[in-house]
């Protein structure tokens, strides 16, 4: 899943890529990361990295491949902790919260932090335990009603519950690839996470169904902090309020999208969306 | 771009390359069809030794399922059996040798010399005296009066009417007489080929014409239940942990060289172990269906694990990360999503391990399954054997009918394994329809 | 980060020919109109019919490169989706191609004027102001053009602050044919004809202004537009 071998060197020697230009804090953060680097084993992955993440909005991270921005996104619900290699340092922070301290269980952190894959991953049950499944294991429900409540208002906000309300019990792999990714949002959403982080959500799907997740995300936006990693750089112009551009580890610029995708401050930047070599 | 007229230039070269395309096409088909004719060689080849082999088997146990019978005029006359009255308590004790073998001289008034005699009496089953002692405690009102009765002919007679009857002539271990005394039982017809339900019903017997598999088939089916009740969840927790816990370091690398090593161990070696452990050490009863189960469990539990592991890796990380990502714990996951997902896949190493143990003589010889023994186990810690070492006995058996045993019980192991193979290809059926 | 606006390198080759292609088709068109203007004012002050004829004629030219242009634009845009310089390029072509048809509609009117006054028997010849200012502007326009090919910021900041020069010319012809007007009224007609073409050459100062707004906005990234000199280069000196 994570790529580590860097791309095709896309920087010439002289490029300065010491600090990160552009607007990288936000006057009402829900995540703060300072100073992030991340190592797999010897390689660094991650190089002292910091960025906001405003409040209700969108925040798109784009950058060539392996250039770390999946590797940081996974960071901010500790998705790394699976891979015994990966060494995360830096202050990151939920709310003011260290969401790598001691004390906190990742467990309760994803349940805040929640996450969508660029492959959709559905589980092979019914759509409704599909979506049941997250507010069962943390028990967000007393009984039976107030699941299906949840798992009803959730399908509604994932924008399927139109489509599969006759067919709750149908397989959630039986699915279009489109429906497969709504439902893993649905079934995202369904824990009433603060942040919702998407890894490529809809690197897999057509441009309807891509069509219909971006216009979704930009409903959830009301509710919820999003940070969304794209390879489309259209699609981060289109759902994004601020876009981040990593380059071989390093947070190159970041800025309000509209800004980075007409007059980018970074020659790396403007290189990388307007598709040149340096 | 810089290539003018790139048109011109390919032609020739695009020609040439069809014909060199057409050509080793040629050569590519005749190869492919030269491979599917080896293929269906070896399936058809594989496919007819399989046939032959189960013909062979089922031909040769076809006997062993029908049984001769004679219909014989018993006089249960109270001074021959010895009793005073019908108290039942009497009767159990009565002499009923002395009842069965003058009813038969008495078909017969002509023989007269002591080997004649012993020579007709013979002919009938040693087992025709219990025969007729149960009919008379079933229907005590005959007593002191003349009842027919079925009773077995003896195991030589009846493998002689199956195989290498002659009117009138000897055969193997039949004399010319008693087959002359035989044609006279035939002329009668009071001679009947009956289906032999005992084969099912009863245990192990030095007489072949009542030795039966059921002792076998319970041992069998009891050693196999404690193999799977212990090496299932073993195996499968086991296999977890390794896949989804256990830190990758030099231990678990131990560990996992050792379990792919035990998995090569001649199972001798665990049979000595059983022996030298589980009854020596820990003083478990000798031939018990548990000793039996806890010596296969060691010997099907890597089969298991390196199965599990195979199919638990083999479940796609997405789904791991999709309920990681939900904030499931590590448990939560590795229970609820990998573990029904790796299940068809478990299965089958499951059941190859299962077949394996089914098969099994050399490590239950050790334990001491391989005892003669006529009751049919009741429980795990009773005396019993199982079907592959019955069949090893028979097989080494010198009677000529327990050939046909032989064959027969073989058939009984291979449909028990049949059945279990099919319930775990449903259960696998049911496990990926999710 | 100085004037170095790359506009090759793109991964794809075809599309940096589709951006040369297009921008050298907005030179040409800068051509085209540069001489239009020239010619116009030419016509005009020798009182050259032929000459006078040809350059209204030219605006058909114009219009069809202006149309040629857009339709190359709007097919780099849908199968692009350009960003950021090559965003800003494509709008800023379309935007200077509006104003280059503007200036040679412009010129285009200074060609009928010339013809007008022909037909009245006025020479514009005595108009030794009228002369001055169309020098200066179509100066001005080739600088431009000159500024757009090499992409020159700085010059375009030059003409920009020196647009000033050409709007006061204009109001020295306007008071000078006011002051002819009021001396003689049978010259009131003619009067108005020069007025016209003055004006007309003052709007293709206007327009070239414009296109160096679109130049620094190509360049800098920063609409310039409605904003004081001193702002602009504070803007771009940032």
């Amino acid at each position: 899943m994570i790529d580590l071998s860097s791309s095709e060197s896309l920087v010439s020697d002289d490029i300065d890529l010491s600090k990160t230009v552009g607007e990288i804090y936000a006057d009402d953060a829900k995540m703060s990361m300072r100073n992030v680097n991340v190592f797999y084993d010897e390689k660094q992955a991650i190089d002292n990295v910091s960025l906001d993440l405003a409040r209700n909005q969108v925040t798109a991270l784009i950058g060539p491949s392996g250039c770390g921005k999946s590797t940081f996104l996974r960071c901010l619900n500790r998705m790394n902790d699976t891979i015994p290699i990966c060494r995360v340092e830096g202050d990151l922070r939920l709310e003011d919260e260290d969401i790598y301290a001691k004390k906190l269980d990742p467990v309760l952190l994803r349940a805040r932090v929640g996450m969508v894959f660029q492959k959709p991953n559905p589980f092979p049950k019914s759509i409704y335990d599909n979506v049941a499944y997250g507010p069962k294991i943390h028990g967000l429900a007393t009984n039976k009603a107030e699941l299906d409540e949840i798992v009803v208002s959730s399908l509604q906000r994932a924008g399927l519950f139109n489509e599969v309300k006759d067919r709750l019990d149908a397989p959630g792999t039986g699915l279009s690839g489109g429906q497969q990714q709504r439902l893993c949002i649905a079934r995202t959403i369904a824990v009433s996470p603060e942040v919702i982080l998407m890894d490529e959500p809809a690197s897999a799907l057509d441009p309807i169904a891509t069509a219909v997740i971006e216009e979704l995300i930009d409903e959830l936006r009301e509710k919820y902090t999003i940070a969304i990693v794209t390879h489309s750089m259209q699609q981060a112009a289109r759902v994004s309020q601020t876009t981040a551009y990593f380059h071989m580890g390093k947070l190159v610029e970041m800025g309000k999208t509209e800004q980075i995708f007409t007059n980018p401050v970074h020659e790396l930047t403007e290189n990388y969306i307007t598709g040149r070599f340096g | 771009m810089t290539d003018k007229n790139p048109a011109d230039s390919n032609l020739a070269e695009q020609l040439s390359t069809t014909e060199k395309v057409a050509l080793s096409l040629r050569k590519r088909h005749r190869k492919e069809k030269r491979f599917q004719w080896a293929g269906l060689m070896a399936v058809g080849l594989g496919f007819l030794l399989v046939v032959i082999l189960i013909s062979d088997i089922v031909l040769k146990a076809r006997p062993a399922f029908h049984q001769h019978w004679v219909k014989l005029e018993v006089e249960f006359r109270q001074d021959w059996l010895g009793v005073t009255s019908s108290d039942l308590a009497e009767l159990k004790k009565a002499n009923y040798r002395s009842v069965l073998r003058r009813s038969l001289y008495g078909m017969f008034p002509d023989v007269k010399g002591r080997r004649d005699k012993r020579s007709l009496f013979k002919m009938i089953s040693t087992n025709a005296e219990f025969t007729i002692k149960q009919y008379l405690l079933d229907t005590p009102t005959k007593l002191g009066k003349t009842a027919e009765v079925w009773v077995r002919f003896d195991d030589d007679i009846d493998s002689y009417l199956k195989d290498d009857y002659t009117p009138g002539e000897a055969g193997p271990r039949v004399s010319k007489q008693q087959a002359q005394w035989l044609q006279q039982f035939l002329n009668k017809e009071i001679v009947d080929k009956r289906w032999n339900s005992e084969f099912f019903t009863s245990g192990d017997s030095r007489e072949p014409e009542l030795a039966g598999v059921r002792g076998a088939l319970t041992g069998t089916l009891l050693t196999m239940l404690v193999t799977l009740l212990l090496s299932f969840p073993l195996g499968v927790a086991a296999a977890i942990y390794l896949e989804e816990f256990a830190p990758k370091n030099r231990w678990t690398d131990i560990i996992e060289v050792n379990i792919n090593n035990l998995a090569a161990v001649p199972s001798i070696i665990f049979g000595l172990l059983g022996l030298a452990v589980i009854i020596n050490i820990f003083g478990l009863p000798r031939s018990a269906p548990l000793v039996g189960g806890i010596v296969l469990t060691l010997m099907t539990l890597p089969t298991i694990i390196i199965a599990s592991r195979a199919s638990i890796k083999a479940v796609p990380p997405s789904i791991r990360e999709a309920a990681l990502g939900l904030g499931a714990s590590k448990m939560q996951t590795a229970f609820g999503h990998v573990l029904p997902m790796a299940m068809p896949g478990i299965l089958t190493g499951t059941i190859i391990g299962m077949a394996q143990a089914l098969g099994e003589t050399a490590p239950l010889l050790m334990i001491g399954m391989v005892a003669f023994i006529v009751d049919v186990p009741a429980g795990v810690t009773d005396a019993a054997t199982v079907l592959p070492v019955q069949i090893y006995l028979w097989a080494d058996s010198p009677e000529r009918a327990f050939l046909a045993k032989t064959s027969a019980a073989i058939l009984v192991l291979l449909s028990f394994l049949l059945i279990m193979n099919s319930v775990a290809a449903i259960l696998r059926k049911k496990f990926e329809k999710n | 980060m100085e004037n170095d606006l790359n506009l090759s390198h793109h991964i794809s080759k075809r599309f940096n020919e589709e951006l040369e292609e297009v921008r050298n088709q907005v030179l040409k068109m800068g051509g085209v109109v540069e001489q239009q203007v020239r010619e116009g004012l030419k016509s005009l002050l020798d009182a050259d019919q032929g000459l006078a004829q040809r350059v209204v004629d030219t605006d058909i030219e114009v219009n069809t490169l202006e149309v040629e242009i857009d339709e190359n634009c709007t097919k780099i845009l849908a199968r692009r989706q350009p960003a950021a310089s090559d965003l800003r390029l494509m709008i800023s072509i379309i935007k200077t191609i509006t104003d280059l048809e503007r200036i040679g509609d412009e010129a285009a009117k200074l060609g009928k004027n010339a013809l007008k006054l022909h037909d009245d028997g006025k020479i514009a010849r005595q108009f030794i102001e009228l002369r001055h200012l169309g020098e200066h502007v179509s100066a001005t326009l080739n600088k431009a053009l000159t500024a757009y090919a090499r992409l020159d910021v700085n010059e375009a900041l030059e003409i920009i602050q020196n647009d000033r020069f050409i709007d006061e010319e204009f109001d020295n012809i306007s008071r000078l044919l006011i002051t002819k007007m009021m001396e003689d009224p049978r010259e009131i007609k003619s009067a108005l004809r020069i007025s016209w073409c003055a004006r007309a050459l003052e709007r293709i100062g206007d327009h070239t202004k414009n296109i160096c707004e679109y130049i620094v906005y190509l360049v800098k990234g920063k609409d310039v537009r409605h904003t004081s000199i001193e702002e602009i280069k504070q803007t771009i000196t940032e």
